[in-house]
């Protein structure tokens, strides 16, 4: 573990010789007010300090919206050969906030867990990761405090924080992270962890948006309130477009779909993003849908982030508070508000 | 920058995803939209009564689909396919020396030592006696280690029946087979007519010694279940095999889960005490 005390021209000078040598992708402004991952090229403007998260969170680099799983090609002799597609190419993501940074630890683990899929973790291995620590929330919708995200810096290979006197501690926390800083010539930092908390003491308190009950009851909260009016109340607004689904940096739910080219004989099998707030999710042949109601797929996405995956994978909730589903959604549902209802109802 | 061995990753892709081929070798029409099909692999499928493999066409798509054969150490594989959709209905186009594509098994499965020395009761409604069969072949072929086994089979209307002949067999080697029908409709039909809940409250069994198996489509399960408990049959004794909705087979999709678990590799077969914390199970 190196660190170092940067200026931000010497690490924006840093960030674009890196995209020089590699594919990397930062926010890039778009339009008025969205950000999007983009491939930086020589063009592109590097401003770390403000923007709000991306419309699609970047784990979705590593889940693109389809991808390819298997090729096939029948011969003749109606014999099928049949290849798998893997993705290893090196990539680096720059300007990973905190919250998005959970979301691809949390992607780690799913990916992980039982079978393991090569997909994700071919893609993931050949991924750097450059976080960036924020010092005041992004906007309104944000509430990655009240789900502990705003200091996870699990999965990050390098990780930068702002400190005082507009310098930039950078902790390099993995052999690839030390490959990429590699020849640097920066200010050695002494003293990191005062330097740390020196940030981190300077930040608003609360944090952005805060639950009226902490995270622990919050989540028995949501798991004992099965039955509630709340399900019942966002859901009217909702037009079950998934968009929530899509832009969520912890859903990675997918359909399979073949494909098959001009010649009749060759094709592929590829995977794209699916979403439990879609009406046919858990629709079977023969027609009958285990989850025909909005209420009861509003019920279920909410439970998978504060619930079912949390116990499944022993950890805390799997909602990383980076407010994109409350922030896109037409409607304008937010699982905050779902959330501090199940809180509220009956205790007020 | 980094030159990671990819080996490893093709690997897992193959043991995750890749079919492997299997050459149909029987074909019979079951009903007018049913068809049974007998598939040799190139290796033993290894799997226990009740589990499901992934069958595609490739270039169409890919289904779970129940196994229908009891467990053995050959290489085939039969299954009961509905023509219901677009893949099914290219599965149905298929002859006999065609191949289609099979991945798994997958999920539990009825554990015989559950049914050793009882008294074993089936309950098929419709298509559920495809997987059953896999339960029912391997009871049978043991049949003195159990005590009295009872099937009751229910089907919409006699023309929707499976396993007909089979059937006929099972009564034959001392199985009783209960046969109903919702309806007639007018088809001349020699077995009973009413819900495969009917039978139960008159059913000679002992509650403390039966062991009940369970598949159907998704209304079935809570009037079987009720009317089983009413004759004060264990929920621990009562096992039911589920149908989902699934992509993967492996615990990733998402499609199939039932609040916190995953049908297809949680079940699809289950005992019914144990989903007593999943209220969207039945």
């Amino acid at each position: 573990m190196s660190y170092y005390l940067a200026t931000k021209k010497e690490l924006i000078d840093w960030i674009q010789r890196l995209a020089a040598e590699n594919q990397l992708y930062f926010p890039e402004k778009h339009g008025e007010a969205s950000y999007r991952f983009n491939r930086v090229g020589p063009k592109s403007e590097i401003q770390f300090d403000r923007y709000i998260p991306t419309v699609v969170p970047p784990v979705k680099l590593l889940v693109p919206a389809r991808e390819e799983l298997l090729r096939f090609r029948t011969d003749a002799e109606g014999k099928t050969e049949v290849q798998p597609s893997l993705d290893t190419s090196f990539r680096v993501i720059a300007g990973v906030r905190s919250c998005d940074l959970k979301g691809i630890s949390l992607m780690d683990l799913f990916f992980k867990d039982g079978v393991p899929d090569a997909y994700y973790l071919a893609r993931r291995e050949n991924t750097a990761i450059i976080g960036y620590s924020c010092n005041t929330p992004c906007d309104e919708s944000a509430f990655c405090a009240a789900v502990d995200s705003l200091d996870h810096t699990e999965g990050a290979d390098v990780y930068v924080t702002p400190v005082k006197e507009g310098d930039l501690l950078v902790e390099v926390k993995t052999s690839l992270g030390e490959k990429l800083t590699a020849g640097v010539d920066w200010k050695k930092c002494e003293d990191p962890e005062a330097r740390r908390i020196g940030a981190v003491t300077a930040r608003p308190e609360p944090f952005g948006r805060s639950f009226p009950a902490p995270l622990p009851d919050t989540m028995k909260i949501v798991a004992d309130k099965y039955q509630s009016a709340v399900w019942e109340k966002h859901v009217k607004r909702c037009f079950s477009c998934g968009t929530c689904n899509l832009v969520c940096p912890t859903c990675y739910c997918f359909d399979v779909v073949d494909d098959l080219n001009l010649d009749a004989a060759s094709g592929n099998r590829s995977r794209s993003w699916d979403g439990c707030m879609l009406p046919h999710f858990a629709e079977v042949s023969g027609g009958h849908n285990f989850r025909a109601e909005p209420a009861a797929r509003q019920r279920h996405r909410v439970n998978r982030k504060f619930t079912y995956l949390p116990e499944k994978y022993e950890h805390g909730a799997v909602c990383v508070g980076c407010g994109r589903c409350g922030r896109q959604c037409t409607s304008h549902i937010d699982i905050f508000d779902i959330v501090t209802d199940l809180i509220q109802e009956g205790s007020r | 920058m980094m030159n990671t061995s990819t080996e490893h990753y093709h690997q897992l892709a193959r043991d995750a995803f890749m079919p492997q081929p299997g050459r149909i070798v029987e074909i019979a029409d079951m009903t007018a939209k049913d068809r049974y099909f007998r598939v040799e692999l190139e290796k033993p499928l290894g799997h226990r009564p009740g589990q499901f493999v992934m069958v595609s066409v490739m270039g169409v798509g890919e289904a779970p689909i129940s196994i229908s054969n009891g467990p053995g150490d050959d290489n085939t594989l039969e299954m009961v396919i509905r023509r219901i959709g677009r893949l099914t209905q290219v599965i149905h186009d298929l002859k006999v020396g065609d191949t289609m594509g099979i991945r798994g098994p997958y999920g539990s499965w009825f554990d015989l030592e559950n049914f050793y020395g009882r008294d074993v009761l089936f309950v098929a409604g419709g298509l559920g006696l495809v997987p059953l069969r896999s339960l029912i072949v391997p009871v049978l072929a043991e049949a003195d280690r159990f005590g009295k086994i009872t099937l009751i089979s229910g089907c919409r209307n006699p023309a929707e029946e499976l396993y007909c002949d089979q059937l006929n067999e099972w009564t034959e080697a001392g199985l009783e087979v209960i046969r109903l029908v919702d309806c007639t409709e007018n088809m001349p039909w020699q077995f009973g007519v009413g819900l495969v809940t009917a039978p139960i409250p008159k059913l000679k069994l002992d509650p403390g010694k039966t062991v009940a198996a369970l598949c159907g489509p998704p209304v079935m399960y809570k009037f079987v279940i009720a009317a089983l408990g009413a004759r004060d049959v264990s929920y621990n004794n009562i096992y039911v095999d589920l149908e989902r909705r699934m992509k993967c087979g492996v615990g990733k999709c998402g499609h199939c889960q039932i609040n916190k678990i995953y049908c297809c590799q949680d079940g699809p077969v289950f005992r019914f005490s144990d989903l007593a914390l999943l209220p969207e199970a039945l």
